[in-house]
């Protein structure tokens, strides 16, 4: 059996978990059969950009409990079903424990204590709410930058009380009891409504009757239409192709030609057949509504439900977890079956690198931009370049070191990426000082090919030290092996970091005239550049391996410093966003990078591994 | 060549001096880059890169004591490292051209990082529509301008249909903060600054304070001034504030208050009404913009800006020049030295901000850039194929 698993495992492995991975792009079937993937992929317009409702509901999600999904009941609810009973089932809606409140002394203040649970619906909540109401009033009194733990945490939690309350009213209005009743109701008061307001407007009598029926609605669609976050009634034929509107615009829009838009009906047919359970007029409303767009809105329609094979697959996700599966393995390939468990553990870095290019490529295409946006796509594509290095190494080396150090920054840098997806669609438009994709298409892509290739040089390095004096394993043969890849891929890190740093130099001389202006961003760019050159000019001939790689490691601080680092600073052209446990999350990396320094920086005779001495004591020996 | 020289020379492009270059260069950048939470961009480079020593006042005196070397002062050892080492390699016969255009596209870097520092000029234009200028205005400079009196024009507009004209003297804000009196050529007033702060507070004060000077005309009578520190942040402004008396023929005229915010204050002088006004540097062009349109798109449904344009029209009597330029993220205007930048917009959407700079030498970086991208490519990719060849 063990000899079997053996000789198979190196293909069998890859095989199984592509599977698994194809196997997530289909829809879950439901036992009432209502069509709720068709609705995640109805497009709306979202923070400047047309995308399905799926994204906005797993985006929302993440950013109200930090995750895509609620359990209700032993089943899960999807966020698309999420956002389909908060606007036709609020009461219901109201019951899913949606609300992530970490923080003890918020959960004191709304009167919630004590209790182990770390997630509340809005029906425990509403109780609480008009104490949160005052402390948040009284929090955003004070300067942010002096603001307690207490005060962010609460006013954190009144936003996503607003971010709620808005989609609640997206579709429908959140308190409505019998939507097209209402919209019935309201088409009725509409024409005599009208003709008073022209009435009072011309001076011919006031009919306040009529006015007082329909000032009412009016400050109710007032209501949604100014805290709906996203637009959902498509442009009609003839509109210009950015006039979406959310449903309170579509019904106020009566008042002003008569007629509401007509989709606002479609949307309210949909919500109430959900809400009836009737699944089949359900399924008949969306397939009607789908066919419209199909053919008046075709370009939108195909990229929601593109988009929505995307979100269902989470290729990065995918990707993180089989990254940390070769990482065990290669790890494990170091104590039995070398050569069956490397080859598994290459391959299957290999299937993840797939993912995540198929991944990247589909974001790509769907913004029409090039890789690097932002900082989550940053760390998307930081994790790629070094994962191809990796795998590059690995296949002219074959000996397991390619494989773990791709995978381990592979699965890090998705890591980061993941948690920082939970601050909003991670495909927001570009402000128009970055809009330039030729920029960003040469200085952000290399700068971030040199900062995959300091990390990689700098976990390489971790590897050298942790095997030379923690194990027997680093003879001779290999710390050359190491030190040379070492060496090569700095090089390769000052070619990109070099030209990445001056691109971006020659981008802000054309954007605002000023070629370098010591800015942190670019600072942290120069550090690097700077400090590669340093590794490349003391290797030359002064100092030892092991010191080489213990400033390769230090690379791995630098450059941290400058990815995220400046980002906390929260000064110059280039801060985009703060971020608290990040900061954490920064000074454990740093010190951990100093510990293995340190370690690095103990005498050759104290180590593990017997190495070749040292032609002398002092890194900095005499010139020959 | 000598041998004395030779070790001098080998000496001074040694590696051990070009990593410690490196080495305080970074020093040097993390410094500036954590000193910019406290002193804003401008204030940190000024204090560790735009100079040859790094001073540090010395607790309780007013002595100041160099600590470290300077950006100014590194980057002159790093270029004469480089050279030194470059003129060396060469002579031996042992220069590898790769790396010889890549230390020499870093040089360039350099000078033109020195160049920029010496000879660049950065100024802004806040135009209003339909507003016509021929100046620019300085960002951190200040000068107190002398100008033909006219009635005053309401404080706070400022959209002038014609260009404003130079004025008759100005006085820079070197000699505001030199002080003592200052002769006026051609005109019958001298000006004699009494006290001059870079930056502070005016406020109205009911009796003088003992020791405080007077003021005796204008408009900045019953006001005093509260001295601030240096503003830290680049966005936050300072109000340079100035106590002037005027002097003619050996007798005084009366003591103003000058300030940005105060004004012009009319003054009057054998025969002559003259404006005196505070106001940020100008510099003078030799041609008009006039700015017919400013527009500023979002992306539907947001605030996120997609994009901002300034339609100028440029009028140039000498060089017979009559257009229209549209300027917009990205995509500046160049013309007669100057380069304009769309910067940024207020009032409405009705005010255009234009950055302004002359930098005689912005093709250095570009030339390096492609200097030391060959140069690296060369050296590496030789490398590479060596290590191929016998692994």
């Amino acid at each position: 059996m063990s000899a079997l698993l053996k000789k198979h495992l190196a293909w069998l492995a890859p095989v199984l978990i592509a599977l698994w991975v194809a196997g997530s792009l289909r829809a879950p079937k439901r036992a009432d059969g209502a069509d709720i993937a068709g609705f995640a992929a109805l497009p709306v317009l979202h923070e400047g950009r047309v995308k399905p409702l799926d994204t906005v509901a797993r985006s929302s999600l993440l950013a109200l409990r930090g995750k895509q999904t609620i359990p209700v009941r032993g089943r899960t609810v999807g966020a698309a079903e999420w956002l389909l009973d908060m606007n036709a089932r609020p009461g219901v809606a109201d019951t899913y424990e949606v609300f992530g409140i970490d923080s003890p002394d918020v959960l004191g203040a709304a009167g919630l204590g004590p209790t182990d649970r770390r997630r509340f619906s809005m029906k425990e909540l509403q109780p609480g709410l008009p104490e949160l109401g005052s402390q948040a009033e009284q929090a955003d009194a004070v300067p942010a930058r002096e603001r307690s733990r207490f005060q962010v945490a609460i006013l954190g939690l009144n936003s996503r009380f607003m971010t709620y309350r808005g989609l609640q009213n997206s579709l429908a209005p959140g308190d409505t009891a019998d939507y097209p009743g209402e919209i019935a109701a309201y088409a009725k008061v509409l024409g005599p409504g009208i003709k008073a307001l022209h009435a009072h407007r011309t001076g011919a009598g006031i009919d306040r009757k009529a006015l007082s029926a329909l000032g009412g609605y009016f400050r109710r669609y007032q209501y949604m239409a100014e805290s709906a976050p996203f637009r959902a009634l498509p442009p009609r034929d003839g509109d210009p192709a950015d006039a979406w509107e959310n449903a309170g615009e579509g019904l106020i829009e009566g008042m002003q030609t008569g007629e509401i838009h007509p989709h606002v009906a479609v949307f309210a047919g949909l919500l109430d057949a959900w809400k009836r359970g009737d699944a089949k007029a359900f399924n008949a409303g969306l397939g009607e509504y789908r066919r419209w767009l199909a053919d008046h809105a075709p370009k939108a329609a195909r990229a929601a439900v593109a988009e929505v094979l995307f979100n269902r697959a989470q290729p990065f996700y995918a990707g993180m977890v089989i990254y940390v599966l070769a990482l065990l393995l290669g790890f494990a390939a170091w104590l039995v079956w070398p050569e069956t468990l490397r080859l598994t553990a290459f391959r299957l870095m290999a299937l993840a690198w797939g993912i995540h290019t198929a991944g990247l490529a589909f974001r790509i295409i769907l913004q029409g931009r090039p890789p690097v946006t932002n900082l989550y796509s940053s760390a998307v594509f930081v994790g790629w370049a070094s994962v191809g290095l990796g795998l590059e190494l690995e296949r002219r080396f074959r000996n397991g070191l390619g494989t773990v150090v791709g995978a381990l920054i592979g699965f890090v840098t998705l890591i980061i990426a993941h948690h920082l997806a939970a601050q909003g669609d991670s495909m927001e438009m570009m402000r128009a000082v970055l809009d330039s994709n030729f920029w960003l298409a040469t200085h952000v892509v290399t700068i971030t090919i040199g900062y995959a290739a300091t990390y990689l040089a700098g976990v390489l390095a971790i590897a050298y030290i942790l095997r030379g004096t923690l194990t027997r394993s680093l003879d001779e043969a290999q710390a050359a092996a190491l030190s040379g890849m070492v060496y090569g891929i700095v090089a390769f890190a000052l070619f990109f970091s070099f030209i990445g740093t001056v691109l971006g130099g020659i981008w802000a001389d054309q954007s605002w005239g000023r070629f370098w202006g010591w800015d942190p961003k670019e600072n942290g760019a120069l550090l690097i550049v700077l400090w590669m050159a340093v590794i490349l000019h003391a290797r030359n001939r002064y100092v030892s391996d092991r010191v080489i790689m213990v400033m390769a490691v230090f690379g791995n601080v630098i450059t941290s410093l400058s990815w995220f680092g400046v980002n906390m600073l929260g000064i110059g052209l280039h801060s985009y966003g703060f971020m608290d446990r990040a900061f954490l999350w920064l000074s454990v990396f740093v010190a951990s990078q100093l510990a293995v320094m340190g370690l690095g920086l103990m005498p050759l005779h104290r180590w593990r591994s017997r190495l070749p001495g040292e032609p002398g004591p002092s890194p900095f020996l005499p010139e020959r | 060549m000598q041998t004395s020289m030779k070790r001098t020379l080998e000496a001074l492009g040694s590696l051990k001096l070009a990593v410690v270059g490196m080495v305080l260069l970074m020093l040097l950048v993390g410094a500036c880059t954590l000193a910019q939470v406290r002193l804003g961009i401008y204030g940190a480079v000024a204090v560790y890169i735009r100079t040859f020593l790094v001073w540090v006042r010395v607790p309780g005196t007013a002595l100041s004591v160099p600590v470290f070397p300077g950006g100014g002062f590194v980057g002159l050892l790093l270029i004469v490292n480089m050279t030194a080492s470059l003129v060396t390699r060469w002579s031996a016969g042992r220069l590898k051209p790769g790396l010889a255009l890549t230390h020499i596209g870093v040089i360039l870097l350099l000078a033109g990082e020195f160049q920029t520092a010496f000879r660049a000029h950065e100024s802004s234009l806040s135009i209003e529509v339909g507003q016509t200028l021929d100046y620019t205005e300085a960002t951190r400079r200040t000068e107190l301008a002398i100008e033909e009196g006219k009635a005053p024009a309401a404080h706070g507009t400022k959209a002038e249909a014609t260009p404003a004209g130079k004025p008759l003297a100005t006085i820079s804000e070197r000699d505001l903060a030199r002080g003592g009196e200052l002769a006026l050529p051609g005109l019958p007033v001298s000006l004699k600054v009494l006290r001059f702060l870079r930056n502070g507070h005016l406020v109205m004060q009911k009796e003088a304070a003992a020791g405080a000077i007077v003021v005796t005309a204008g408009s900045g009578r019953k006001l005093t001034v509260v001295e601030l520190p240096a503003a830290t942040s680049d966005d936050e402004p300072e109000t340079p504030v100035a106590y002037v008396e005027a002097v003619a023929g050996g007798k005084s005229l009366g003591v103003w208050l000058v300030s940005p915010v105060l004004g012009p204050q009319v003054l009057e002088a054998g025969g002559r009404k003259l404006a005196l006004s505070m106001h940020p540097e100008r510099v003078w062009m030799p041609f008009t913009l006039t700015l017919k349109h400013f527009s500023h798109d979002v992306y539907p449904g947001t605030d996120i800006p997609r994009n901002f344009s300034s339609l100028v029209r440029l009028v140039d009597a000498e060089r017979h020049e009559d257009r229209d330029v549209l300027i917009w993220m990205n995509h500046p205007l160049r013309y007669r030295g100057l380069t304009f930048y769309q910067a940024s917009y207020g009032k409405g959407d009705t005010l255009s901000v234009l950055q302004v700079v002359r930098n005689p030498g912005w093709i250095l970086p570009y030339l390096s850039c492609l200097i030391v991208t060959v140069g690296m490519a060369w050296h590496f990719l030789l490398r590479l194929a060596a290590a191929r060849r016998d692994p």
